[in-house]
């Protein structure tokens, strides 16, 4: 089973740290890696993505994230990621955004990686983003706060939302979403803090990891490739009758 | 009753100066560690051994219960710092034999 680190912002202004931080994830021996790069677009290039995957032992994925202040705001946004090759999150407080992005097949993931986030999170949200097949992503970064009072709250609020979701079962996504370098962490590890902290059970916790992420990129995948319309509808090739 | 069984636990150090690393400083931190995130509940079920500790290689080897494993495993992952420097203590591989753990490290 291999192991997702499912988001890591990285600054693509700055290529020296992008290729340390990388590096570091080696080190750690990460083997798989979304890269979120900040800035969006603005500063992303193919080219340079390319260099990365051939430069850096690691098998390294991309997503993007939209962070929408209105409903207006989102559909403007939305519509530039019509055929998007890579993974497309949304994270946001605003409920209306969040109902609307879960039923939008464009928005890959909703993301409550911000504990002030988890709060919006409600059983009819998350009912509709299983119907949708639409994933549901949390972080484990609040938790390594060195604040103890506010990785306390954090760790309420964690603990909270994921008795949620275990309630309602939609698709999980677990990530580390660490800005620090030395707060990385090795995805099984991680694992293992959501089932012993947590309460997910360890199987689980195991697929947020991996197979779920896996699942996600092979639908960003068949809907490039246009095989994909509906989860278990598909276009095939049929041989004209004569 | 079933005998309990035990875990070695392999684990990687990456910290920038590690003079100050000892087996009793990260044994204090481990524990440090294990009492905040878990208690004495589960913090008594561990029978907790650190079995080698190689600084200048960077990785240690800690056994423990097997039903105590995902806990030594999580609080290993929780210690972000000795002696005020920053530390990643990263379980690399578990193994129900020194063997195996040796092999792996080979």
């Amino acid at each position: 089973m291999s192991y997702f680190e499912s988001r890591l912002r990285l600054n693509f202004e700055d290529l020296d740290s992008v290729y340390r931080v990388l590096k570091f994830c080696e080190k750690l021996n990460i083997s798989n890696l979304i890269i979120e790069p900040l800035n969006n677009p603005k500063y992303f290039r193919e080219e340079i993505f390319h260099r990365i995957r051939e430069d850096i032992n690691i098998n390294i994925f991309f997503r993007f994230n939209l962070k929408p202040r209105t409903l207006k705001e989102f559909k403007k946004e939305i519509k530039f990621y019509q055929k998007f090759p890579y993974i497309l999150s949304l994270e946001t407080q605003v409920k209306e955004i969040q109902i609307q992005a879960t039923k939008d097949s464009r928005v890959h993931v909703i993301s409550y990686s911000d504990p002030i986030n988890m709060k919006t999170a409600t059983p009819g949200l998350i009912s509709l983003a299983k119907q949708n097949d639409t994933y549901i992503e949390f972080s484990l970064a609040p938790i390594m706060s060195k604040n103890r009072a506010l990785q306390s709250k954090n760790f309420r609020l964690l603990y909270r939302f994921v008795q949620l979701l275990l309630r309602m079962k939609p698709n999980i996504i677990i990530n580390g979403n660490f800005d620090i370098l030395y707060d990385l962490r090795h995805p099984r590890n991680l694992s293992s803090v959501c089932h012993s902290l947590l309460g997910i059970p360890l199987d689980q916790a195991k697929n947020a990891f991996s197979k779920n992420v896996e699942l996600l990129l092979s639908k960003v995948k068949a809907r490039k490739e246009n095989k994909s319309i509906q989860p278990g509808v598909r276009l095939i090739k049929g041989e004209k009758k004569t | 009753m079933k005998d309990e069984r035990q875990r070695y636990i392999l684990f990687k150090i990456i910290m920038d100066d590690t003079s100050n690393l000892n087996k009793k400083v990260l044994l204090n931190s481990l524990w440090h560690s294990i009492w905040k995130y878990f208690g004495m509940k589960e913090a008594n079920k561990i029978g907790l051994w650190l079995v080698d500790l190689d600084i200048l290689k960077g990785y240690g080897i800690i056994r423990c219960s097997h039903t105590t494993k995902e806990i030594v495993i999580s609080a290993l992952t929780m210690i972000q710092e000795i002696s005020q420097q920053s530390v990643i203590l990263s379980p690399m591989k578990t193994s129900g034999t020194l063997n195996k753990i040796r092999h792996y490290l080979r």
